[in-house]
């Protein structure tokens, strides 16, 4: 049987390599049960094996199994070892497995969850969620308690997407803190977790989390149905996840957001988002997303609409300016020197005297050369961090120019297109811009203007076919819907969006009563006749 | 899927055609560029010979003064003076004399020398029309002598020659008004309208030297300086005679080109001619009317103006309404002179600067035909009588009310 599927697996297009063996169900005798276990997971340093025996060492005997680390050290003490050891009963010569395997279930395992398990498979997956397993002499069954308990890390402040007003808190690393936060902030019936395992060695959790009712069923299914289809071998961070089901394999463009904020998702899942957390990585998924969804950031509804809006309108100059702005520097100083006044066209002809360089190479260098500058950063002990600016800024930057190897004004294009690029709130859609601006550049000094008009024709036409499980990654721009466009390019005060954007094919529905704009009460500066009535019944 | 494939290909690969059209065998760095801030043509011996002005980048010529990275001493700008039997002729032969191509789209100002103006200049007039990177926004001035000459002028405050002359002309235009500022299209537009006359200002040197070495412009009060002086008069293509700035005022009362003016003007005309008082003129409307009158055409030229008093040297109390009337009849007359004076040269010279032959044109388009079929409208031109009238309004008096004298005397 293990045989034939193996067969069927290597003749069949599964790429994985994988050793899953059959479902072996237990055997009666311990003995064979624990070499069996024995010869699955080797003799690792952190599995502890206990035995129990009674007084007679016969008919009772016991074995608990745990991994030190993942179980909570005190809670299989207290719940478990404590309590069966200490038990008379169990300590009898008299009782049978069956009856002291039925006692312990039900009658002395103070835990939540305590599982049953057949096969040893069911048993070794629990074993490494950090449940601890009793295993019973002459039995086909055994009981496994959960204790998990693991050094996790504490909830911090994101360190990725921070605010200024807003929640703090960001995703840790442990899938249950996730969903937990997410509870926390939705406390409402239709708040749906549904979890997955996924990763045929990792057996990495998964979550999606959605409102039932808001979140569009038919991007539900196709999102369910495309994590069935992963078969890996190991899922390590949502990226992962991400690549395996996001649509367009090739754009540079983002279809899925990723995100820190238990607040963003919270937000996400509200306008008929699905929220995906994956075990062991803080950043969970909000799918479908589209274009607009990545200039939107969690903070622009925790201040003011006016500034709100501003920034927002910010945000999309800069996506422009960082894409474009290098390569139309090329285009107007290599073709189109008509287009810039006279002065401004002396003044970069003065600095271009002796510059070795054609302008594409300058800006070429200039470009890898911050990327390089920003790759080191990333990578880059935090305590020689401050070497990184100093090289940085003087010798690249200034001594760059004072050598006369590039022109001051490609300094200012390149150090302000670095900056439009951090001013995006989502890294991956900035991060799909830096490739395309390289693109673009060589396109300036080769077409011009021309050419980059060409190009960006190109990516809109691109951008406009692609879709996000289903919905037009251009929506509400492209298909059109005027209405939904007051969450998009501004943000209009909150009291005014009274319907959820459809934009993600989930339900349109009312979010909020009507007619909420603060106003005062007609008549109110007059002195009132008599006491107003309060409304509804107050205390009396 | 497959189709979506494909016409996304073909998509990708469209731009990648036009690479084909069009690339990077055009592309110019801006050190290889020679920008040129003006020109300048003259005819000598049959032949053209075109002057042009480079901008020098590394001294900083900017106008921003000093910075730019080049030694201050080196000039601003270059010039090189080539001949041709055509101007493209005479323009391309510079590449065997300068190491950098020249760019002509920055060019602010062309000057043409009386001695082409004389020989015609409908051929500089489709060069520029018809060349990509020639700008027919450039200035259009005549000079008296050979227009190459005014380009090595230096200037002071600013250092990019062109655009100085630019901006003396378009401050000229704006506060001054004696002509407005001539473009090459506005000098082409006017050549080939019904009038088929143009004006061009006179720019000329004060002094009798030119000031082209950079150490000649450190000194506070320049002996020859750039000045604009009269205004040409061309009818047809050619050159045909001058008037003066009084007479170039009058006329751009005739022709609505008043933006601001400064009018002096006699504060008390009953008891003396002198010209004591100023005026800002700030607001101007004319307006033409052609009427035929039996066997020629009266002009009526309605001028409504109003503005501030600024200057007053008269014995005088303003909180009096009749001492403001009095003005405003001085000040109409003061126009109406002008005007008339202007006028006289121009029938002399018999170009129709003033275009009156598109009011004519305009209003009475039977007569148009019939005088355009005879070819008459010189004579006609010289039959014309005009009857000015200018109301004038002072709507402010200034901080004061009494003279100054006037507060003394008391």
């Amino acid at each position: 049987m293990p045989q034939n599927q193996q067969k069927g697996r290597k003749t069949g297009k599964d790429p994985v390599e994988t050793s899953v063996p059959a479902p072996l169900p237990l055997n009666s005798s311990l003995e064979v049960n624990l070499q069996e276990i024995g010869k699955r997971i080797g003799s690792s340093s952190d599995i502890v094996i206990r035995n129990f025996t009674n007084e007679s060492l016969s008919s009772l005997s016991l074995t608990f199994i745990y991994i030190d680390g993942l179980v909570n050290a005190d809670s299989v003490n207290q719940t478990v070892l404590q309590p069966l050891m200490e038990n008379v009963t169990l300590k009898g010569d008299s009782i049978t497995a069956e009856a002291a395997f039925s006692m312990i279930k039900d009658q002395m395992l103070p835990v939540g969850g305590v599982k049953e398990g057949k096969t040893l498979e069911v048993l070794l997956a629990m074993l490494f969620e950090g449940y601890t397993l009793i295993l019973f002499e002459g039995l086909q069954v055994a009981l496994a308690a959960d204790t998990s308990g693991w050094e996790k890390r504490s909830i911090n402040e994101p360190t990725s997407q921070g605010v200024i007003r807003g929640p703090k808190e960001g995703f840790t690393e442990s899938l249950r803190t996730g969903t937990s936060m997410l509870r926390r902030r939705l406390k409402t019936t239709d708040l749906r977790i549904e979890e997955y395992k996924i990763g045929q060695r990792t057996q990495t959790g998964i979550a999606i989390i959605y409102l039932k009712g808001i979140a569009s069923e038919q991007v539900l299914t196709e999102i369910r149905r495309r994590l069935d289809a992963i078969n890996t071998d190991a899922i390590l961070e949502s990226n992962y996840i991400e690549e395996f089901i996001q649509d367009g394999g090739l754009t540079p463009f983002p279809t899925i957001q990723n995100t820190e904020r238990p607040d963003a998702v919270a937000g996400g899942i509200l306008e008929g988002q699905i929220g995906i957390i994956i075990d062991g990585t803080p950043f969970a998924l909000l799918a479908p997303s589209t274009f607009f969804n990545f200039f939107q950031s969690s903070e622009d509804y925790y201040q003011r609409y006016d500034i709100s809006s501003f920034l927002r309108l910010i945000r999309y100059g800069a996506f422009f300016v960082s894409m474009l702005l290098p390569a139309l520097y090329i285009a107007v100083t290599t073709f189109h020197q008509e287009m810039l006044p006279t002065t401004l066209l002396i003044s970069l002809a003065a600095q271009r005297e002796g510059v070795p360089l054609p302008a594409l190479a300058e800006a070429l260098l200039m470009e890898l050369t911050f990327d390089v500058l920003r790759e080191a950063g990333v990578r880059m002990p935090r305590t020689i961090g401050p070497a990184i600016s100093i090289v940085g800024a003087l010798v690249l930057g200034q001594a760059a120019v004072q050598a006369g190897l590039v022109s001051a004004a490609m300094v200012i294009v390149v150090s302000f297109t670095a900056i439009s690029n951090f001013v995006i709130p989502s890294l991956a859609i900035a991060n799909s811009i830096r490739l395309i601006r390289f693109v673009m550049m060589f396109i300036a000094a080769s077409l011009g203007l021309f050419g980059i008009m060409s190009f960006m024709m190109v990516l809109l036409i691109h951008m406009a076919g692609l879709r996000s499980f289903g919905v037009p990654y251009l929506s509400p721009v492209a298909p059109m819907i005027p209405r939904y466009l007051k969450d998009i390019f501004i943000r209009v005060p909150l009291w005014s969006m009274t319907m959820r954007p459809k934009t993600d094919l989930g339900k349109e529905t009312r979010r909020q009563g009507p007619n909420q704009k603060p106003q005062p009460v007609e008549g109110a500066n007059q002195p009132a006749p008599e006491q107003p009535k309060p409304q509804g019944e107050g205390p009396a | 899927m497959n189709t979506q494939r494909k016409a996304l290909c073909l998509i990708l690969c469209l731009p990648l055609l036009s690479a084909l059209l069009s690339g990077c065998w055009d592309d110019r760095e801006l050190n290889e560029l020679g920008v040129t801030s003006g020109s300048a043509y003259d005819w000598e011996n049959n032949e053209w010979k075109a002057t042009y002005q480079v901008i020098n980048p590394s001294s900083g010529a900017s106008g921003m003064g000093g910075s730019g990275g080049g030694s201050t001493s080196s000039p601003p700008f270059v010039t090189f003076t080539v001949k041709g039997r055509t101007i493209m002729e005479a323009i391309e032969r510079t590449n065997l004399t300068s190491t950098r191509e020249m760019f002509f789209s920055h060019s602010r100002i062309t000057v043409i020398g009386e001695s082409l103006a004389k020989h015609g200049i409908n051929q500089l007039i489709d060069m520029f029309l018809r060349k990509q990177d020639a700008r027919e926004t450039v200035y259009v001035f005549i000079s008296k002598g050979e227009a190459g000459d005014i380009l090595d002028q230096l200037m002071q405050l600013t250092k990019n020659q062109g655009s100085g002359i630019q901006l003396m002309i378009e401050q000229e235009s704006r506060l001054l008004s004696y002509y407005p500022g001539t473009r090459l299209f506005e000098l082409a537009m006017s050549l080939a309208s019904e009038s088929g006359s143009a004006v061009l200002p006179e720019i000329l040197l004060t002094g009798p030297g030119i000031m082209d070495e950079t150490s000649e412009t450190g000194r506070t009060d320049l002996p020859s300086r750039l000045a604009l002086g009269r205004l040409g008069v061309l009818k047809g293509e050619k050159f045909v005679g001058w008037l003066s700035q009084k007479q170039a005022f009058g006329l751009s009362f005739m022709t609505d080109n008043i933006e601001t003016a400064t009018i002096a003007f006699a504060s008390q005309p009953r008891k003396s001619d002198k010209l004591d008082a100023s005026f800002i003129l700030q607001n101007s409307w004319t307006n033409v009317h052609p009427v035929w009158a039996k066997d020629h055409f009266i002009m009526d030229i309605d001028i409504k103006g109003s503005g501030v008093l600024t200057e007053l040297g008269s014995v005088m109390d303003l909180n009096d309404r009749k001492a403001i009337s009095e003005m405003e009849a001085s000040l109409e007359r003061q126009v109406l002179d002008l005007v008339n004076n202007s006028w006289t040269e121009v029938k002399k010279l018999g170009a129709d600067v003033t275009g009156f032959a598109v009011r004519v044109h305009r209003s009475d388009r039977k007569r148009w035909k019939q005088i355009e079929k005879e070819k008459s409208w010189d004579s006609v031109f010289q039959e014309i009588e005009i009857r000015p009238h200018v109301s004038f309004q002072i709507e402010r008096t200034g901080l004061s009310n009494k003279s100054f004298k006037s507060v003394q005397q008391e």
